[in-house]
């Protein structure tokens, strides 16, 4: 997406990017972001909880309406839960055992024959990654 | 934590924002995958003012949710990962109709995330209250879904096209781009 929010930008559309990946959005280099950092996929805001999406939109649009220039990042003060402990376990191999990654090697062998196959019938080139 | 962060009211060490690109690396590498993903990096970064101000402005949304198609297997909530659910090409939806949409194809986090709540990754109803109580000028009439397993010459050269066209057509002003 931060590929989108530079090209929209490049062309005179201001943009702000919502998401909960900061290392890969600020990586990529976008205007603004609004960074929450909540486990991916709660990039506006927590599950039935009407009151953070609304306060998490809003944030987004400060955010456009105050950054000073590009790569402008504000984190939302908003916590996904008070100790953190979920973020020790996503795609952290450290966590996983031999076993655990035997099975995960095996599910993506499939999920990649899947996409492959999606791909092909729809005739289209092959993508570099997810 | 130690003693002494405590003492100095220190959050502990693993709550910092989650190294991604770090852990997806080591992780397909463990997987016996050699060839990592090369994650976009700019040294430049564009940047254009807004016109005028939001409350006069026309906003359109962008995210990389996908339409629910009852012939693509389980999308949730709590699905695991669905690649069949993918699409590839840029969509568009009204905004003044209700959507389905999933996001079962996307690397998401699956063991706090179980996306059962739309508004979490797609925040339409909130841009529509945003334009009701006029701290938006206006939603624009049609949102725009961006296709994820592209490469990323197709995602600048197809897919970034096609969305700037669909929204100069739109006539919008601003975008909120929603990652997932």
């Amino acid at each position: 997406m931060g590929l989108i929010s530079r090209y929209l930008e490049e062309n005179g559309i201001p943009t702000v990017v919502m998401g909960c990946a900061k290392d890969i959005v600020e990586q990529c280099g976008v205007p603004r972001f609004l960074f929450s950092d909540f486990p991916l996929g709660n990039s506006a805001g927590k599950p039935n909880d009407p009151d953070s999406q609304a306060f998490t939109l809003d944030l987004a649009l400060r955010v456009l309406e105050t950054a000073v220039g590009p790569r402008t990042t504000v984190q939302s003060p908003l916590r996904w839960n008070d100790d953190g402990s979920w973020k020790i376990d996503f795609s952290n191999i450290e966590q996983m055992s031999e076993e655990e990654l035997a099975k995960r090697r095996a599910a993506f062998d499939e999920v990649k024959r899947v996409a492959k196959e999606q791909r092909d019938e729809a005739g289209l080139k092959v993508g570099a990654a997810e | 934590m130690t003693d002494q962060d405590a003492a100095l009211g220190f959050a502990a060490p693993h709550d910092t924002p989650v190294p991604y690109i770090h852990r997806i690396t080591s992780y397909y590498l463990a997987l016996g995958y050699g060839n990592p993903y090369r994650w976009a990096q700019y040294a430049d970064v564009p940047f254009t003012p807004l016109k005028k101000p939001l409350s006069e402005s026309r906003i359109a949304l962008v995210t990389t949710a996908a339409p629910y198609q009852d012939d693509k297997g389980d999308q949730g909530p709590g699905a695991v990962y669905n690649a069949s659910a993918k699409f590839y090409k840029v969509y568009s939806g009204e905004t003044d109709k209700e959507h389905d949409l999933r996001i079962s194809h996307l690397g998401y986090d699956r063991k706090y995330t179980t996306a059962e709540d739309i508004n979490t990754y797609f925040p339409l109803g909130q841009l529509h209250k945003a334009a009701e109580s006029g701290r938006i000028g206006s939603v624009a009439p049609r949102f725009h879904g961006a296709p994820t397993n592209r490469s990323q010459v197709t995602t600048i050269e197809e897919d970034c096209r096609d969305i700037l066209a669909r929204v100069r057509e739109d006539e919008a002003d601003v975008a909120v781009i929603v990652a997932n």
